[in-house]
């Protein structure tokens, strides 16, 4: 296995979902090369951070004034229908 | 029948509390989820406006197999990235610059100093100064949005691969690629940053 081979596999890899006979291989290139450990830990890391800073930035919920109009353009959708 | 079966039966009878009740449980998300996609508040609104109007009109269409969720997850994608369609961020070649390159062997090209830059121990003050949270979002903001999707998706929101798939309308596989792309093309913008500064 090379390092190509591995980059590829380093989202199941953090799933634990890669095949046993492929793990082993995985663990030997991983153990012998420098690049690679890096590239996994700085990986993990910004699945990490990207999801905290997401999660930090996305606004909490829809903000309550844009919540009324969409409330009273529902409604007023809802009676429109009805008649 | 089911909760979600009865809310939409509601609304089908033109109850007006099924309002009510589909917007506390899904207006905040749905808000969200547009608004990560969009990355836009005005964009993001007239989303969940679609997204409550295509409910209205197709809740005959719900079949109660999936979860009423998983259907709004679905249609709440399919307007976000509708919206954004045509527009400069959903040209997925752009990935390709953050993308690792390697040598015919498969080993790793680049200089070997910046291969072996490791900033996952860097301190958490400095990984979350102002600087570096700005490069961290414009990297995010730059991705084409059906990967930043499926990356607010998978890592944001905690689906499975196979929610995510759902939501977005592709193959699982497909949704493993692209979520590994965009984690490997902010980690590259992570890593100019970082070495760059040490």
């Amino acid at each position: 296995m090379n390092c190509k081979d591995v980059i590829a596999l380093l989202a199941d890899y953090l799933e634990m979902t890669v095949a046993p006979e492929t793990l082993l291989s995985l663990e030997e290139h991983l153990a012998e090369c420098g690049p690679c450990q890096a590239y996994l830990r700085t990986y993990r890391r910004t699945r990490e951070l990207a999801a905290a800073s997401e999660r930090a930035a996305l606004p909490s919920g829809m903000p309550a004034e844009m919540k009324a109009h969409l409330r009273a353009f529902l409604l007023a959708r809802l009676l429109a229908e009805e008649s | 029948m089911s909760d979600d079966a009865d809310l939409l039966a509601r609304l089908a009878s033109g109850d007006a509390s099924a309002i009510e009740a589909l917007m506390q449980g899904y207006a905040d998300k749905v808000y969200r989820l547009a608004y990560g996609v969009t990355r836009n508040e005005a964009d993001a609104q007239e989303v969940v406006q679609d997204v409550f109007v295509t409910v209205f009109r197709k809740h005959a269409s719900f079949e109660g197999r999936a979860a009423l969720s998983s259907w709004m997850y679905r249609i709440t994608m399919n307007a976000a990235l509708n919206k954004r369609r045509g527009m400069r961020h959903d040209v997925e070649t752009s990935l390709e610059a953050d993308l690792p390159t390697y040598l015919a062997d498969g080993h790793r090209a680049g200089d070997r100093a910046y291969l072996l830059a490791d900033w996952s121990g860097t301190p958490e003050a400095e990984l979350l100064s102002r600087e570096s949270r700005a490069v961290l979002t414009r990297a995010i903001d730059g991705l084409p949005d059906r990967y930043r999707a499926v990356l607010i998706l998978r890592d944001v929101e905690g689906l499975s691969n196979e929610e995510v798939a759902a939501a977005v309308g592709d193959t699982v596989a497909s949704v493993k690629s692209r979520l590994h792309r965009a984690r490997m093309a902010v980690r590259e913008r992570l890593t100019r940053h970082f070495h760059g500064a040490s």
